[in-house]
């Protein structure tokens, strides 16, 4: 807005050259007036340093709201201007525009006219050009001429000892001036009619003489009026602003800070908050307090609100729509078919989601195509349902079983039971068949040893024992029909005479202990086993120190025809719990509650030693071919060892819910059994190949239920028939079962 | 009147049959041969009701007998109408109905008790009753309850016995008995049939046969009964002499009882020759020509011997243990044979080309202990199990003619007995006589 205005005023100078002395006139009066102005500030802000900066502020406001008033009241007084009223003081607020008219002029004055005040010569001229300057820079109200000066505003006392009152603006010390006595001073003063006039500018420390305007000014300010002749406080208010039909207000501007009103309350407010700071209410830790790094995973739902672990992380904001999104995007947005092309050969994840494309108009653009996805897709999140429907991999769980071979063509195996055999009086604890499968022993806890016919079912031999037997085993040769029971810590060796005369002559003989080798053993106080001629049953009875857990038929280790008995000389770490021989070679299994070792009994030295990582082993079995073996465990699994593949088992079967008792194999079939405390036995396909890379085959056959429970125990003992897939199960319930095929 | 009966009763509920019945019995079961309508749901109750109604009609003192009714070769077991649509006959034309008499045991005998479980009977010899026992005595019995002979001499269990020449001693003297022991001898005995006796009569056997190795299970004798052969434990079949004492190398041992003196001397034989073959026990033999000895083993097989080579001409195998074996039927041919499971099946050996079963029955729900078919009937055959009951079969139907359930434990033995009882014994220490079978 100046600008043009200026421009235009310096014009109407130009023409108007004629008023050019008038106007110097006037800037030599301004400029006096503008040195008693700021004497004038300097002396309120010295004296009254706590008002400095409330005026200012105002100061300010004024000058915004003034300067429209301003620009009307400039008018004016152009106007008077142009009339060519000899006006000298003009408003205040045109200063600015003025003093850029006085430079322009009183370059002119200085070369061109000359002056009638020639008085103040040079002096003058620097002081105008001095507070042009000052006048150029300051555009506000704040109108100080810069003082030269420099050592701001501080305590002038500081400075009362030195020679210097500051420094100027290259850093130089201003000397003080030579000081007159105060006579002398007097003299000048009384001499100097304009004396009243001067004053002293302990600052610059010079003498300032104020002009007769000045006084006139300050005679008028003294007097209460405002300090321009001219100034009519009274003027006639124009209503400028047309009321009736303006529906906006005009002025844009936001509400000034002077209109503000402290609220009683929030004092009332503030008052409490500080009452409450001091009577130590609210208190300001320094310390901020800890929060606890770890909270209760499994607390409730409730306290894990207010725990702040995670933070709610906003979502990115997606991406205004460009130009390319418009429904009519400008032909560099839209992609050649050659670029539509390459976008299939991307990956689906690369592939821009949206592709731009041109509608001549609007009408043409077609409906969203997935709506109707997404409002089913919004409903489904309504109902709580997945949006995405996730992939199953489409394959047949049958597929997924092992290809097992199916059972019918793993027949015969034992299926049904149609023979039963009862007698005993207790839990049927042991049995064993005879090699021809003609016979079986068993041993209950009733105490008593029978012998059964398998065809019929008849209990065709009994023996009283009298004591709760733990093991029975036949013979393996069949012309030797010797049964060995063990129970407690004995071993009887019963003949079951089963065979000729001849046989019968010579199992006699066998079985009698010569006299003489009993005081030979009572010598030796390291044999473990006593060898007692039994008269009442017809047998042996070996008398062992520890008890005997059970017993397994082979030729040597208790050497019949010398009545002798092999000491096993290893040593075992725990219990041993089950014993086997190998089926062809001379090697012996023992295993403990946890692990199994072979030694071999010709080298008497270990030969392997199996760990079956089960809770508690209850039985072993051998595979007829000898490299394979099975362990029941306590904890109801069945673990198959390949002795060839390693010393962990091959497979693992976990089928029984409660303990097996006994594992068996059967002598020529490829069948196993399992017999368990949960009154049932397995049938297993044990397929061993002779083909080394072959793993052994195991499927599941048949589950042999039929026997009831007592006291906790089920099938205590399991024995394949030698000939037929046929399984004998003895059961805590007295019975003893025969499952056929 | 009683066709109006009949037809009063169930006339608006059943189509009617045109039926004519006919017969081969002779003339008190001869109903007159006119053609008849009939309802055609009727069942074989229906059936016989019918023909006893006619009966009646010709003679008024007429006892109501059960028949069995056979339409094309076919007994008829369900509704008659059933029955046709089944079968596919026409029910326009006039239907030939045979009838014959029910085979049913009508007339249970006391229970003749032994000491121990009954393990062999034969009821050959119409005469009497041989049984075996497992106290290790053979038994004779004239009728139930009547023992007149205890054969004494095994030292162990009596597992078969066999009549060895019944048609020769028809006469009732010299009669002559084998039976197999666990003791793994066999003995043979000899005896007067006809011989009245107040009490029983304790005889000992003149030949004792050793030289199986294990338990004889079986014995059986040849047609002509100059021969026997045994099955055994030790997977052997032998064959023994086993008329008297013509054979040369007659071995006299001296009896250990000094005051038994009367009897005759006790002769000790071997076997003639062993037919080696079997991998198993042999648990039965049947001799029933005389150059071919059938068996059946444990090791799941049944073979056809030849006598005169000792070699096996016919070998069936079945994947079960074998525990009886009869040979008989049409031609004498057929072979049936029990095991280790509930099926009663039966081979016909003529058949080429395959060794698949031609009959399977399998009403019983435990071992089959015994089989045997009836010595006249083409038909019939008995079947005992261990599940407590006799069966009796008619090859032309599935379904069994009879059961006897006398026996409260497993049925070891069974057999004909004089072509119209039957004879079985078993774990309960019982024989029983079931009469008036009626076949044929």
């Amino acid at each position: 807005m100046k600008v043009p205005r200026r421009s235009a005023r310096q014009k109407n100078l130009q023409k108007d050259a004629e008023k050019e002395e008038a106007i110097n006139l006037l800037e030599q009066k301004e400029n006096t007036e503008e040195v008693v102005e700021r004497s004038k500030d300097e002396e309120t802000a010295v004296e009254e340093e706590n008002f400095v900066e409330s005026p200012v502020v105002s100061d300010d406001d004024d000058e915004d709201f003034s300067d429209d008033d301003g620009s009307l009241g400039e008018s004016g007084s152009e106007d008077s201007h142009l009339s060519g009223e000899e006006d000298v003081f003009v408003s205040s607020d045109g200063e600015d525009s003025f003093d850029a008219k006085s430079d322009d002029v009183s370059g002119n004055g200085a070369s061109g006219s000359g002056r009638d005040d020639t008085e103040h010569g040079k002096d003058d001229d620097a002081e105008s050009d001095d507070s042009r300057t000052v006048v150029e820079e300051s555009d506000s109200s704040e109108d100080e001429v810069d003082p030269r000066n420099t050592v701001g505003d501080v305590p002038l006392k500081w400075y009362k000892e030195e020679e210097h009152i500051g420094y100027d603006l290259a850093g130089k010390k201003i000397k003080k001036k030579e000081r007159q006595d105060k006579l002398d001073s007097f003299l000048a003063s009384v001499d100097d009619s304009k004396n009243w006039r001067k004053i002293y500018d302990e600052y610059n420390d010079e003498e300032v003489e104020l002009t007769k305007e000045e006084v006139k000014v300050i005679k008028r300010l003294l007097k209460g009026k405002a300090p321009h002749a001219d100034f009519d406080p009274y003027v006639p208010y124009v209503d400028w602003f047309s009321w009736d039909d303006s529906k906006h207000p005009l002025s844009s501007a936001p509400e000034p800070k002077r209109r503000f009103i402290p609220s009683k309350w929030e004092s009332k407010k503030v008052v409490q908050y500080v009452r409450a700071i001091r009577k130590g209410l609210i208190k300001f830790d320094e310390k901020p307090k800890e929060e606890p790094s770890a909270y209760l995973l499994w607390g409730d739902d409730s306290s894990a609100i207010d725990r702040q672990g995670l933070a709610y992380i906003p979502a990115p904001k997606p991406k205004l729509p460009g130009h390319e999104e418009s429904y009519n995007p400008s032909l560099e947005y839209i992609p050649t078919q050659e670029e539509i092309n390459s976008y299939q050969l991307m990956f689906e994840e690369d592939r821009p989601k949206f592709i731009p494309k041109r509608f001549t108009s609007l009408r043409n653009v077609p409906a969203y195509e997935k709506a109707v996805n997404e409002n089913f897709g919004r409903c489904l999140d309504l109902y709580l349902c997945p949006r995405a429907r996730k992939k199953r991999i489409n394959i047949d769980p049958e597929s997924l079983k092992p290809k097992l071979p199916s059972r019918k063509d793993l027949r015969p195996y034992p299926t049904s039971c149609y023979l039963e055999y009862k007698g005993h009086k207790g839990p049927v604890v042991s049995i064993s068949t005879e090699s021809t499968g003609q016979w079986i022993a068993s041993g209950s806890s009733d105490g008593t040893v029978r012998i059964w016919e398998v065809e019929t079912g008849r209990c065709i031999k009994i023996w009283e024992l009298g004591e709760s037997v733990s093991h029975v085993s036949w013979n393996p040769l069949p012309e030797r029909p010797i049964l060995a029971v063990c129970m407690g810590e004995d071993v009887y060796l019963l003949n079951t005479g089963l065979g000729n005369a001849e046989e019968q002559k010579s199992l006699e003989e066998l079985l009698r202990v010569e006299t003489p080798s009993t005081p030979d053993d009572s010598d030796n106080d390291k044999t473990a086993v006593n060898w007692i001629q039994d008269d009442k049953h017809g047998g042996i009875r070996l008398k062992h120190f520890k008890t005997v857990s059970s017993v397994e038929w082979h030729l040597l280790i208790h050497l019949l025809s010398k009545k002798q008995t092999q000491r096993i000389p290893f040593k075992l770490h725990g219990l041993p719990v089950s014993t086997a021989f190998h089926p062809s070679r001379s090697a012996f299994f023992i295993s403990t509650k946890k692990n199994i070792r072979v030694y071999d009994l010709l080298k008497q030295k270990l030969i392997k030693k199996l760990e079956t990582g089960v809770r508690e082993v209850s039985s072993i079995a051998i595979h007829p071919g000898g490299d394979n073996l099975i362990v029941g465990s306590k904890d109801g699994k069945l673990c198959w060892f390949d002795m060839d593949l390693s010393s962990q088992p091959y497979r693992v079967l976990n089928c029984h819910p409660k303990d097996i008792n006994r594992v068996a194999f059967h002598r020529s079939y490829p069948l196993f059994a399992s017999s368990s405390d949960d009154c049932t036995a397995y049938v297993f396909h044990g397929m061993v190949y002779s083909d080394l890379n072959q793993n052994p085959l195991i499927v599941p056959l048949e589950i042999l239920r039929g026997h009831a429970s007592e006291n906790g125990r089920g099938v205590m003992d399991c024995k394949f028939h030698p000939r037929q897939p046929w399984l004998f199960t003895a059961g805590a319930d007295s019975v003893i079962k025969l499952y056929c095929h | 009147m009683a066709e109006m009966d009949i037809n009063g009763q169930v006339e608006e509920a059943a189509r009617r049959v045109q039926v004519r019945f006919v017969t081969k019995l002779k003339p008190p079961f001869k109903a007159p041969p006119t053609s008849i309508a009939i309802p055609s749901n009727l069942t074989r109750l229906g059936l016989s009701s019918i023909v006893n109604n006619l009966l009646k009609a010709g003679k008024d003192d007429w006892n109501p007998e059960p028949f069995d009714f056979l339409i094309d070769g076919e007994l008829v077991r369900m509704s008659l109408e059933e029955f046709l649509l089944a079968k596919g006959i026409s029910a326009e034309k006039i239907l030939e109905i045979e009838y014959i008499r029910a085979v049913a045991p009508r007339k249970q005998e006391e229970p003749s008790l032994h000491d121990d479980w009954v393990s062999a009977v034969d009821g050959s010899n119409s005469k009497f009753v041989l049984t075996g026992c497992y106290d290790g005595l053979g038994r004779i019995w004239k009728a139930a309850g009547s023992c007149t002979h205890l054969l004494e001499g095994h030292t162990g269990e009596v597992t078969s016995v066999c009549v060895v020449n019944p048609r020769v001693g028809q006469d009732g003297a010299d009669q002559i008995v084998a039976t197999a022991s666990k003791d793994r001898t066999l003995r043979l005995w000899k005896f007067d049939a006809d011989e009245p006796s107040d009490q029983i009569k304790r005889i000992r056997a003149y030949k004792i046969l050793h030289g199986h190795n294990a338990s004889v299970q079986s014995v059986a004798a040849n047609p002509t009964g100059d021969m026997v052969c045994s099955g055994s434990w030790d997977c052997q079949i032998a064959l023994w002499q086993a008329s008297g004492s013509d054979t040369g190398d007659v071995v006299s041992v001296k009896k250990r009882k000094k005051d038994a003196e009367e009897e005759d001397p006790q002769v000790e034989e071997e076997a003639k020759s062993t037919l080696v073959g079997h991998t198993q026990c042999v648990s039965t033999v049947v001799w029933p020509q005389d150059e071919a000895i059938y068996s059946a083993s444990w090791d799941h097989s049944i073979r056809r011997w030849d006598v005169e080579l000792g070699k096996d001409s016919l070998s069936l195998y079945c994947d079960k243990v074998i525990n009886c074996l009869d040979v008989g039927g049409e031609g004498s041919a057929l072979i049936a044979a029990g095991g280790s499971d509930p099926i009663l099946r039966i081979w016909d050996p003529r058949k080429p080309g395959t060794s698949a079963p031609v009959y399977q029955f399998s009403s019983h729900s435990s071992w089959i202990s015994t089989c045997k078919w009836h010595e006249k009937s083409r038909f019939h055959l008995l079947s005992a199990s261990y599940d407590g009951k006799v069966m009796l079969w008619d090859l032309r139907t599935a379904w069994p003619l009879a059961v006897i359930d006398t026996h409260n434990d497993k049925v070891l033995c069974a057999d004909w007995w004089k072509g119209e009882s039957v004879v079985s014994g078993g774990a309960d220490s019982k024989l029983c006589i079931s009469s008036d079978v009626c076949v044929l």
